[in-house]
């Protein structure tokens, strides 16, 4: 019965964009003999009810990624404060104590006069 | 995917405790990460028959479109067969990088079918003769289904639970498409009420052996494993509890019966008692011994045949194109 091989056909990956401001996300993957009818199923496999702008498939072997071992390299230590919007936490707060400052000057300033 | 070379300098018993921790810390495992190779089957085999009995399921749901009484309920039973098409691929997909270190593909699933080794779900072995069949298939099978795939949303193994984000979305639908065609027979004609409770009745076993048999007290090795990993987190029977919380009362606000005079809720256990099925015909049935075991089987041989000419067509132009 299975006597037709399926060494002619490749693993895609998808990626879909949702609308024009939206980045490209990983959709699933799917098995197909070409990049063509590859796109052609991942609009039936994925697209039948949610919005879609623009689709990619791309086949798997093409992508170079880590393995697992490498991958928990990606965790960044907690010690750059000075790149995140966390490290300057104060400003506000500072902000608001010189408008405070000058306005109860200004208030002084008035009923002293 | 290309990555560069492994490292491991590590022992398999090393391995092991590794695996476990990452399981016990919530952690999630990917394709390519190691992973025991009992863990590794466990997952071919469940997923493998999930995927399988999508498409075994709708195989002969699609044998309703030309029946169905209405235009909308034609096309609504389309689209049904298609997603579960649909979740037949997206569950394989996932088995068959299960099963790339094994040497085995797409290929070894369907011959696994063909001679019984790869099971696929009871309710797809039983007669569905009438329109009320396809809404109860809708309303109470997807709904079985629902229960247990939202468990197994939180699995530990990413790529499945990733799946099962995609398709527990579409089962909803697919209840609300049943309890849509169960709600019209209900309030319809005399015979069309008689109809759905003969419906009920001859689903009712049927969905009971659906969750598995029950543990009595002792889980046995696959579901305990199946939870030590994290794949599943709830038992048989746990999962059946919910089933007929869920919907007996339903079944009888609409004013029908069940084939068990003695289901009820016990207060004091917080639990249902209810007539077990007979769980000696449930092995057969899933066996391939069940009443209509053999035409699902041959719907799929069918249906494999006579689209070969679409494969042929495609790979033509694969090939023409390089």
């Amino acid at each position: 019965m299975s006597t037709e091989t399926r060494n002619d056909f490749f693993i895609y990956e998808v990626f879909s964009q949702k609308n024009v401001t939206a980045s490209f996300a990983h959709q699933f993957s799917l098995l197909a003999p070409n990049k063509e009818v590859a796109l052609t199923m991942a609009r039936e496999n994925f697209l039948r009810r949610e919005p879609c702008f623009n689709l990619w498939v791309v086949k798997r072997d093409d992508i170079f990624g880590l393995t697992p071992e490498e991958r928990p390299f990606l965790e960044r230590l907690d010690n750059k404060s000075y790149r995140e919007t966390k490290g300057y936490g104060d400003l506000q707060s500072r902000w608001r104590q010189h408008k405070e400052r000058y306005e109860d000057q200004q208030k002084q300033a008035k009923s002293g006069s | 995917m290309q990555t560069q070379m492994e490292r491991s300098d590590l022992t398999e018993n090393e391995k092991m405790e590794a695996f476990l921790a990452r399981i016990d810390r919530g952690e999630k495992i990917e394709a390519d990460d190691w992973m025991p190779d009992d863990y590794r089957n466990q997952l071919i085999k469940l997923i493998s028959m999930h995927g399988i009995s999508e498409i075994m399921g709708a195989l002969p749901e699609k044998e309703w479109v030309p029946k169905a009484p209405t235009l909308r309920r034609k096309l609504a039973i389309m689209a049904k067969v298609q997603d579960e098409m649909g979740h037949g691929q997206l569950l394989l997909r996932v088995a068959e990088d299960l099963m790339a270190p094994l040497g085995k593909t797409r290929e070894d699933l369907m011959d696994d079918l063909f001679t019984g080794k790869l099971k696929f779900h009871n309710v797809f072995h039983m007669e569905a003769p009438t329109w009320a069949d396809a809404g109860v298939i809708g309303w109470l099978v997807d709904g079985a289904a629902i229960i247990t795939q939202t468990m197994s949303l939180d699995s530990s193994y990413a790529p499945y639970a990733r799946a099962l984000h995609r398709i527990c979305a579409e089962e909803k639908f697919h209840a609300q498409h049943g309890e849509s065609i169960v709600l019209d027979l209900a309030e319809g004609t005399e015979g069309q009420r008689q109809m759905l409770q003969e419906s009920i009745t001859r689903w009712w076993p049927s969905l009971l052996m659906f969750f598995g048999p029950p543990e009595n007290g002792n889980v046995t090795s696959n579901q305990a494993a199946n939870m030590r990993y994290k794949i599943r987190t709830q038992t048989n029977e746990e999962l059946r509890q919910a089933f007929l919380t869920k919907y007996v009362p339903r079944i009888f606000h609409l004013g029908f019966t069940l084939p068990d005079d003695t289901i009820h809720f016990d207060e004091a256990n917080q639990k249902w008692v209810y007539q077990q099925p007979d769980w000696e015909a449930f092995k057969q049935i899933v066996k391939g011994n069940g009443p209509r075991s053999a035409h699902r089987l041959n719907l799929r041989e069918t249906s494999y045949e006579e689209s070969k000419w679409v494969r042929d067509a495609i790979m033509s132009f694969g090939r023409q194109a390089g």
